[in-house]
């Protein structure tokens, strides 16, 4: 994108008093995560679960629900974060604090399809990451989980252009970003990307947010880049996208994105891509759980 | 009385059996022999089919019918009466409608876009392995309802193949219930059946474009014949036959698809480890291989 429309609309962001504001619980969520699994501190997740009773509640309800199938009732919230595990405990924490990011009444996307495509992406993108021997599979995570958070930009900055463009995706079934390179002038990658850096995130997610649609030259966004953009394709290829129909077929094995990644971890050439296809569907199932759960508040 | 105490103690045994770690590795064997995929979200089916087999042959614990399948003298036998009882009642008109989509939205569009170039305006498909016409009877239809619409002035053929036939014979007299009809879209419905008694009879105007032949696939000299397919549909087929026949019948749709053609597999089936000439493609909700032409870069992997 022109340096000068980023600009125009970066003021543009930055002019408007309801740019959406960083989550209270994200900052310390994710300096609680930056670091190895091994060494995350359950009492500091307990800690951060409870500051926000309705989050507390969600936890409590998940763990008592159909998927983990208990015979005993969970009633702490202790228990209920150590019956769930860290990660969907981590998985609740992100979708609640973000889902609260715009008022409810200013999603222009059915925000419950929004949350399933993130998360969505987020397990996937990790999942891969782990297949393939990126090391830090937890980054991964938050690269996928975050990387179409220009869409809130846009459901606050242009709210009915944005709806347009929407619409316009949906009958004409092309990808997001190009109703919105056509209505707009510039995509959530662009405005995402703003958001990103006002909110001060680690600068490789911030270049998994911005190039995500378009990763040009594979070299400049790194293995991170590639793995959000398959993730992200193979989402919207598998009933975990936006809700509408991208007629197009897909050759996974030409994509620059797997060329590269190819490149860096070999043992992602013997990799079963059908089979890993078929287990995206096992996924489905946990995001529309867990999107349940926040939605049922 | 008694029979609710059965009922109750089977329930209680498939909740506990879905959760044996066994399943897992049958699932993986039957993947391993077949390419069919059984998905965590779909265990409860697995789990049922297995049941039944499970009593036929006596086996008490998920663990003794692994045996069955993986020790016994009789286990090829068994694992194809497994496979038989996994595929069971799949076949019906309009089965997969990511595969249909797929067909409509993006294969067919492309096809005809390439062949328009060279004032190609016929189209041939191939379903291998037909059984009892629900497939190729459905791909006649989308392709009846394509050259009407957008693909005025277009022919088109669709070759129906399978080994058995019995199957055949009921194929060709094109007459379902209403459960093989259940999938078919109202609008369909209305203008390619006619109603017989309780049943629907597929109109002649949909027929003529099927040709059913008897074939057996592991027939080399016979599958040398099958050349210029556009797309080939052979759902569930494969499954049942060892590596070694797996190759070389996927060689032979390898060659009898025209450069740019598709071949569809069953849901959840894959090639991984049978061919390495297809490439895999993503569609919406499903996936299929794709010959490449000439001009195509090579690609790493898969």
């Amino acid at each position: 994108m022109k340096t000068e429309t980023l600009d125009r609309l970066r003021s543009r962001i930055s002019g408007i008093d309801a740019m959406p504001a960083i989550p209270i619980i994200l900052r310390p969520l994710l300096r609680c995560l930056d670091q190895p699994a091994e060494q995350i501190d359950v009492n500091r997740i307990v800690e951060l679960v409870s500051y926000d009773k309705s989050i507390a509640a969600q936890c409590v309800r998940m763990a008592n629900s159909a998927l983990f199938g208990r015979s005993h009732p969970v009633e702490s919230i202790r228990t209920a974060v150590l019956n769930l595990g860290m990660w969907r405990v981590r998985d609740l924490l992100f979708s609640n604090s973000l889902s609260q990011v715009i008022p409810a009444n200013r999603w222009v996307v059915d925000p419950s399809v929004f949350w399933r495509h993130s998360l969505g992406c987020a397990l996937v993108c990790r999942r891969f990451a782990e297949i393939i021997g990126y090391p830090d599979t937890e980054k991964a995570y938050l690269a996928g989980l975050l990387h179409d958070i220009g869409v809130l930009v846009n459901c606050m900055i242009v709210p009915n252009e944005f709806r347009a463009t929407v619409e316009k995706a949906y009958r004409e079934h092309i990808p997001m970003d190009e109703a919105e390179q056509a209505t707009l002038g510039f995509t959530h990658s662009d405005s995402g990307r703003i958001l990103a850096e006002a909110w001060k995130i680690t600068p490789d997610l911030v270049q998994a947010i911005e190039l995500h649609h378009e990763i040009g030259d594979p070299e400049r966004g790194g293995p991170l880049v590639a793995l959000v953009h398959l993730s992200d394709l193979l989402c919207r290829l598998r009933d975990l996208g936006y809700g509408y129909y991208e007629p197009r077929q897909i050759d996974f094995a030409n994509e620059p994105g797997w060329l590269y990644l190819v490149m860096q971890f070999p043992n992602l050439a013997e990799l079963d891509l059908a089979r890993f296809t078929f287990t995206l569907d096992e996924y489905a199932k946990e995001v529309g759980e867990l999107v349940s759960t926040v939605f049922a508040a | 009385m008694s029979n609710d105490s059965t009922m109750l103690k089977d329930e209680q045994l498939s909740v506990e059996s879905l959760t044996d770690p066994v399943w897992i590795r049958i699932r993986d064997l039957i993947y391993q022999v077949s390419g069919i995929y059984q998905a965590e979200n779909k265990f409860y089916l697995l789990v049922s089919r297995c049941s039944r087999r499970m009593k036929a042959v006596g086996a008490r614990t998920p663990r003794e019918y692994l045996e069955f399948l993986t020790a016994r003298p009789n286990r090829d036998a068994e694992m194809r009466n497994l496979l038989n009882e996994i595929t069971i009642g799949e076949t019906c008109l309009f089965r997969s409608m990511p595969q249909i989509d797929a067909l409509r939205k993006v294969v067919i569009p492309s096809l005809a876009e390439a062949k328009k170039k060279f004032s190609f305006t016929k189209l041939r498909f191939w379903s291998a392995g037909c059984s009892t016409g629900e497939e190729p009877y459905t791909l006649a239809m989308i392709l009846l309802e394509e050259t009407q619409t957008r693909l005025k002035g277009w022919t088109f053929e669709v070759i129906a193949t399978d080994l058995n036939d019995r199957s055949i014979a009921k194929a060709q007299e094109g007459i379902y219930n209403d459960y093989a009809v259940r999938n078919v879209p109202p609008e369909f419905m209305k203008k390619y059946f006619t109603p017989v008694g309780s049943e629907f009879r597929v109109n002649d105007s949909v027929r003529s474009f099927i040709s059913f032949n008897r074939l057996n696939m592991l027939d080399d000299s016979k599958m040398l014949f099958m050349r210029g397919i556009d797309t080939i549909f052979c759902c569930n087929v494969l499954i049942y036959f060892d590596g070694k026949s797996k190759t070389r019948t996927v060689e032979h749709f390898y060659n009898a698809l025209l450069p740019n053609g598709h071949f569809f597999l069953g849901h959840s089936e894959s090639l991984y480890g049978i061919s390495k000439k297809f490439r895999l493609v993503h569609f919406p909700g499903t996936t299929a291989y794709w010959k490449p032409s000439e001009s195509t870069p090579k690609a790493g992997a898969p």
